[in-house]
C-alpha cells in the first residue's frame, strides 16, 4: 500500500471508508472546482469529498447565522436579505459581499461605490 | 439558476441541509436557497482559486484534498480544515 504525506494521509486513508451517499454531488463539485480558473488542471479523487464537507458546515454556519438576523426581525421565514445580512457582518465572509450585493439586494452594507456616475441633486 | 456555463450546487440538497439546522418551525424562502447556492457555490471557487494558486507555485498539476484544508486555514476558516480532518479520521 502506497504510504501517504501526512495531511493527505491522514485524508485519503479517512476518506476510502467513506464511500457512502453524501449531501452534496461530488461530480457537480468537481464541474464546480473546474470551472474556477484556467489553472486548475488536475483534481484529485478526494477533492470533491473534502469540499462536501467544506460545503456542508459552511451553509451550515451562515444559515445560523442568516436565522440570527430573522430572529432580530421576529419572523419565522429566513429570507435572501437575513443571508445577505449574515454575509455582511461576517469578516470571514468578505469574499461573498459582491455576490450578495449584486443579487439587488442592499442590505446594511452602503452600495458598491462608483465613480464618476455620482449624481447631483 | 444553474446551467451549464455556471454550474451550482442542487437546490434541494442545499434547502437539506440548511433545514438541519434550523428549528423544525423554521420556513425558508426559495430566494434564500438560491442565495445560499450561489455563495456556497462561490465558496467552492473562491477554495479552488486558493488552493490552485499554491499548487502552481509549488509546480504541481493536481489538488489534492490537503490543498482545499490549507486553504481554508489560509482564508481563516480553520476551524473547517481541523473539523474535516476530525470527520475523516473518525470515519475511516
Amino acid at each position: 500500500m502506497r504510504q501517504a504525506g501526512t495531511y493527505s494521509g491522514i485524508l485519503s486513508g479517512g476518506i476510502s471508508g467513506k464511500t457512502g451517499p453524501h449531501l452534496l454531488p461530488l461530480a457537480r463539485i468537481k464541474k464546480i472546482m473546474k470551472k474556477s480558473g484556467e489553472d486548475v488542471k488536475m483534481i484529485s479523487g478526494e477533492s470533491p469529498i473534502v469540499f462536501s464537507k467544506a460545503c456542508e458546515l459552511f451553509i451550515k454556519e451562515l444559515t445560523q447565522r442568516s436565522w440570527m438576523v430573522t430572529m432580530q426581525g421576529k419572523r419565522r421565514t429566513l429570507n435572501k436579505e437575513d443571508v445577505a445580512s449574515a454575509v455582511m457582518v461576517t469578516d470571514l465572509f468578505d469574499f461573498l459581499v459582491n455576490l450578495v450585493s449584486e443579487s439587488g439586494h442592499s442590505g446594511e452594507a452602503p452600495p458598491p461605490l462608483e465613480l464618476d456616475t455620482f449624481t447631483s441633486s | 439558476m444553474g446551467d451549464e456555463q455556471n454550474p451550482l450546487l442542487p437546490i434541494a440538497n442545499v434547502g437539506r441541509i440548511m433545514k438541519q439546522i434550523l428549528p423544525p418551525s423554521a420556513k425558508v424562502s426559495k430566494e434564500a436557497k438560491e442565495t445560499m447556492q450561489e455563495c456556497v457555490t462561490e465558496f467552492i471557487s473562491f477554495l479552488t482559486s486558493e488552493a490552485s494558486d499554491k499548487c502552481r507555485k509549488e509546480s504541481r498539476k493536481t489538488i489534492y484534498g490537503d490543498d482545499i484544508c490549507r486553504a481554508l486555514g489560509a482564508v481563516g476558516l480553520d476551524n473547517y480544515a481541523e473539523a474535516i480532518v476530525r470527520y475523516y479520521i473518525n470515519i475511516g
